[in-house]
């Protein structure tokens, strides 16, 4: 996320303010108190007391930093490192001495000492001590070659990146001593034994542990962010939409140099759960983005790449307030053309905010993405605008910014976008490789022979949607009101939706219908065609309840059969959708169940009874259906879409068919006598892209066998106790005795049933969730084994596994 | 001869190739004949000259450029056969094409609106078979026509279908036709009364009214969206060779027993004949389609 304007706030870095043998003489005090690397059993190196010339100027020491002190301390401690890695090498040696354990057998001196009347010198300017020097470590006494022995074939480059990596931790000891807050202090303390230990051990520093691994939550707040940009401003025209781009990039800019607050000025504000999450994330940060921007031999992450909503959340408000202020001040330095992003922040933060409290907020759902078409224009404008890019910094605030990061830390963020594209492309085709299969498939359509014969088949809504676009028939919301005035429109449309369903629906009492149409609580979806209902959708939304009922559904006799009825009901669906209503039902006669159960309604209701039962309108001879709606499905497009991947997915399979054909001799092993090889073994599978199968990433569930046994023992009692409550669990709830069925146990040999398997469970016997799932398969399996396929029983296997698998996604506990 | 989808396929480009070549001329010969009109018209302005001349030449380019119009007229009529013919042998080959009732019903409108329209010589009359003009007593309908039909359908009720005639038993006198619906029982074996031809050409209204059924008169129509006719009475009368009638149905659930006009092409609006019970009746039976 470069790009954007940069707006940051003043830091209180790691700022370099320190003279590297003030470091290494506080360092020495820490070793000495056995707090630095552990098996360090005497003081390492000293060094030098009194500040040379040349690096006494530099000292600030802690001083109330002023605005840009960020760029600063980069700048500062970029100096010093080159400064380091210009000495001659006798003195980088004796620099890395310090820091290098004895080679000598036996010895457990982790860094040559200085004798104790050089102790004021720093080797960084001009003491540089002999190599056969002794060591002033009691316990050592060897020669300061001793120390530098494994150094002997080091490239000059890598003699610099360990050099480095002193400095960083020089830097890291000074930090530790001047910050306040303990919790941060416990940080660099642990960072800089980190770095101590990576140049003992010349291994590059890795940091591991309970904190875990960046990407700490999925989607990413820059992924998320864009999302919103997407999701919110997409219909803008293009040169708003470019506003909010930038807006949403300066956004990510200003997070990434936002410096949190530490934990313990939070406590106050948040809850305890809260507080305990944000002081992990916080502590994240400190290693994984934070530090690591100053001290470049840790690998830094970008903040809004490896977090996502729990940490924004927590921080949102007060960081929100600080950049709006910022956008205030920093109003007159912005320029003219790139005022507009200033203006628009207020009204983008408060579209975060909202996305961010809401729970089924699209944008953070890990699922959701902006067509490919709008992710390559945004792409297409950065690159349009990167070339420009170095101009126009300089016109924007802090001019002089990107030139003094540094080059190493330019390298690592280079590495970054590389790693995200293999990461993005496991999950998703690269763009250009779709729009190509689109053009294709596109161009195939025009060159069609088919047609000349027979027109196409058509998909169900498309002949609508074209209607639609042309405004040859409207889709609209109406209803009556006792508290507002009602247009004369409406009640027309209202008195002519009456009549469609009380021609269409015969059975109904006409009164009735006139009693629900003109109800103020039952509102009305009404197809109009040159300005007359020819069919709509009566409904009861209970928002209370979190869904809707559908009272009456009817297209006019003369007008059926042309896929109105399906698009009704998209247009209620997204209309629902779109009020958080996320369930549909209804009373169907039989009549009616075909066209519920083509809009996605099952007679398998999802919804617990006490949601509906009393609110809904019961009839006798009509069955409930359910029909459950996904907040992130548009459904009016739905059937576009799938058409679309589908034809792409053809076009793609036929493209590698093409690449890949190659005709093979054929396998003869099972002449040979083989019963069986391995799949991976047949020749060309493995070339065409086949993988064997495997398991999805264990870290990636939610509850997992590593998880605590108890949770996951509470979590099948839940599922058990709603399968055993099933109106299809009858036959399962006790074991099949010999009495009932005499030769039951001559066919099943491992019978199982639920109410064993609620005495594995008081048992503990479920550690895992396999030996869960497998007791519960062998029910259903045992019972489609015995019983065939015409059976009750054999129907009541089938609809309770689909409840059961049901209940278990629910809990996050099945396989995707 | 099998006609497979290739060489149909390959047949349809070649005349579409025709068709192409006719248009060029066509419009060749438009702007020659606009130019002979217009120098006959400044002729007749300058009175001196001979004007008989010009005027046979004008009618010469004329019926040349009626000739080469029906030329391309019969070549889209030649798909039209081809097209059926194809779609005959795979039905009879056994593939039934799986269609969707949307898309059946699109189709039923769309061979009604492409139906041919009748442009007669001059004094000549429209044909049998013509809009309202009925097929002679002893016509036979061919093989692919469309056809009105009175069937039992599943329930044992007998109802005027939309179907396609599979074939013409002589010795029986009696017709073997398939309901264009899939959904329903599909072969019927019918004697002769029981089946009407539809017409094979549309009237021009503007050329050809008497060709029309007059206004009130009763008739059967088939029910927008469905396959079925109906006892309708003629509302109003189409006014160009692409309107549609539009016509009452008997309809019980309304007041004055006769549903909300509604259009129904020229295709499908033939003479009403009387059954026992009676064309239908009305729409109220078919609310669960």
């Amino acid at each position: 996320m470069s790009g954007g304007p940069s707006i940051t706030l003043k830091s209180q870095p790691i700022d370099g303010n320190n003279t590297g043998n003030a470091a290494a003489q506080q360092q020495q005090q820490a070793n000495a108190n056995g707090a630095a690397t552990a098996g360090a059993s005497g003081a390492p190196g000293s060094s030098v007391q009194a500040q040379t010339p040349g690096n006494a100027g530099a000292v600030g020491g802690g001083s109330v930093p002023a605005e840009g002190t960020r760029q600063n301390s980069l700048q500062r401690i970029q100096q010093r490192k080159q400064k380091v890695f210009n000495l001659p090498v006798p003195q980088k040696l004796a620099k890395l001495s310090m820091y290098s354990a004895c080679q000598s057998e036996g010895c457990r001196c982790t860094g040559w000492k200085t004798p104790q009347e050089n102790r004021h010198r720093d080797v960084e300017s001009s003491y540089c001590p002999e190599f056969n020097e002794e060591c002033r470590n009691a316990s050592c006494r060897h020669s300061l070659r001793m120390h530098i022995a494994h150094l002997d074939n080091i490239s000059s480059s890598s003699m610099d990146e360990l050099l480095g990596a002193i400095i960083d931790m020089e830097n890291l000891f000074m930090s530790m001593q001047r910050v306040e807050d303990e919790d941060t202090k416990k940080v660099y303390l642990y960072l800089f034994r980190l770095l101590r230990q990576c140049v003992l051990t010349r291994q590059q520093a890795v940091i591991r542990g309970p904190l875990g691994d960046p990407p700490f939550e999925s989607p990413c707040i820059t992924k998320a962010v864009l999302s919103l940009v997407f999701y919110k401003y997409n219909h803008l025209n293009p040169t708003e939409l470019q506003t909010m781009t930038e807006v949403a990039k300066t956004f990510l800019n200003f997070l990434n140099h936002y410096n949190f607050e530490s934990p313990s000025t939070r406590r106050g504000d948040l809850t305890h759960e809260d507080a305990s999450n944000y002081k992990i994330n916080y502590t994240r940060w400190l290693v994984f983005c934070h530090v690591p921007a100053f001290c470049n031999s840790l690998r830094q992450f970008e903040t809004s790449l490896v977090f996502g909503r729990t940490l924004l959340r927590t921080v949102f408000q007060y960081m929100s307030q600080q950049l709006k202020k910022k956008c205030i001040s920093e109003r007159d330095r912005f320029p003219e053309d790139k005022r507009s992003i200033i203006t628009q922040m207020p009204k983008f933060l408060e579209a975060l905010r909202a996305e961010l409290l809401k729970d089924d907020s699209p944008i953070w759902d890990p699922n959701y993405r902006p067509p490919n078409s709008f992710v390559i224009q945004q792409r297409k404008r950065h690159q349009e605008v990167a070339p420009a890019a170095p101009g126009a910094s300089v016109a924007s605030i802090g001019g002089a910014k990107r030139a003094s990061v540094g080059e190493p830390l330019h390298k690592r963020i280079k590495k970054e976008p590389t790693d995200r594209c293999s990461s993005e492309s496991l999950d998703d085709l690269p763009p250009d490789v779709v729009m190509r299969a689109m053009k294709s498939v596109s161009e195939s359509k025009t060159t069609n022979k088919a047609e000349i014969l027979f027109p196409v088949n058509v998909s169900r809504d498309e002949n609508v949607k074209a209607e639609e676009q042309k405004r040859a028939i409207e889709f609209h919301v109406v209803g009556n009101s006792l508290t507002k005035p009602v247009d004369k429109q409406t009640v027309l449309w209202l008195l002519g939706l009456q009549l469609v369903f009380a021609y269409q629906l015969p059975e109904m009492p006409r009164e009735y219908i006139s009693q629900l149409v003109f109800d103020t609580k039952h509102k009305t979806l009404a197809l109009i065609k040159e300005n007359q209902p020819i069919g709509g959708i009566c409904f009861r939304p209970f928002p209370t309840q979190g869904f809707t009922e559908i009272v009456f559904c009817a297209v006019t006799m003369s007008e059926q059969v042309k896929g109105y009825g399906t698009h009704l009901m998209n247009h209620l669906k997204d209309y629902s959708i779109m009020r958080g209503i996320k369930h549909l039902l209804t009373f169907a006669d039989c009549d009616a169940i075909g066209y519920f159960k083509k809009q996605g309604f099952s007679k398998d209701i999802k919804l617990a009874r006490p949601v509906y039962a009393g609110y809904i309108k019961e009839y006798d001879s009509a069955t409930l259906m359910h029909c459950e709606l996904h907040p992130s499905i548009v459904n009016t497009q739905f059937i576009a879409v799938i058409r679309n991947q589908s034809e792409i997915l053809k076009e793609l399979i036929a493209q590698r068919h093409n690449e890949v054909q190659k005709v093979r001799p054929g396998l003869t092993c099972f002449k040979e006598g083989l019963p069986s090889i391995p799949v991976e073994s047949i020749p060309g599978l493995r070339e065409i892209g086949w993988k064997p199968q495997m398991r999805p990433a264990r870290s990636a569930r939610p509850l997992e066998e590593s998880s605590d046994p108890e949770k996951l023992a509470t979590s099948f009692a839940s599922v058990l106790q709603s399968v055993r409550q099933h109106t299809t669990a009858w036959p399962f709830l006790r074991p099949v005795t010999a009495a009932e069925v005499p030769d039951y146990y001559d066919h099943i040999k491992y019978p199982m049933d639920l109410k064993t398997m609620g005495e594995r469970l008081k048992k503990g016997y479920y550690q895992t969730r396999r030996l869960f799932m497998a007791d519960m398969a062998r029910i259903f399996s045992n019972c489609r084994f015995y019983n065939s396929p015409d059976t009750e029983y054999y129907r009541c296997a089938n609809s309770l596994e689909r409840y059961f698998q049901t209940k278990m996604r629910e809990l996050g506990l099945w396989d995707k | 001869m099998p006609l497979t989808a290739e060489s149909a396929a390959q047949q349809i480009q070649d005349r579409l190739k025709d068709i192409q070549q006719h248009i060029h001329i066509v419009d060749e010969e438009r702007r020659r004949a606009e130019n002979s009109i217009s120098s006959l018209v400044r002729s007749l302005h300058a009175t001196n000259q001979k004007v008989k001349p010009l005027l046979k030449a004008s009618l010469m380019e004329a019926s040349q450029e009626e000739a080469t119009i029906r030329a391309a007229l019969a070549k889209i009529h030649e798909i039209r056969s081809i097209r059926n013919e194809r779609r005959i042998q795979a039905r009879n080959a056994g593939n039934k094409e799986a269609i969707r009732r949307g898309a059946l019903m699109k189709m039923v409108q769309l061979s009604a609106q492409t139906l041919p329209l009748f442009v007669g010589k001059l004094g000549e009359r429209a044909p049998a078979l013509c809009g309202a003009i009925p097929a002679e007593g002893n016509y036979v309908a061919k093989v692919g026509d469309n056809v009105a039909a009175l069937a039992k359908g599943i329930d044992e009720e007998e109802n005027w279908i939309l179907a396609e005639v599979v074939q013409f038993l002589h010795r029986q006198n009696k017709y073997d036709v398939i309901d264009i619906d899939e959904e329903q029982k599909d072969r019927h074996v019918l004697s002769k009364r029981k089946v009407i031809p539809l017409p094979l050409m549309r009237a021009n209204p503007e050329t050809d009214g008497h060709a029309l059924f007059p206004k009130d008169t009763v008739v059967m129509a088939l029910y927008p969206q469905t396959t079925c006719f109906y006892k309708a009475i003629v509302h109003r009368l189409p006014q160009t060779a692409t309107e549609d009638y539009e016509v009452l149905f008997e309809d019980s659930s309304y007041l004055n027993g006769y549903a909300e006009p509604l259009p129904v092409a020229q295709r499908y609006v033939i003479a009403y004949r009387p059954t026992k019970k009676g064309a239908g009746s009305g729409s109220g039976n078919l609310s669960s389609a």
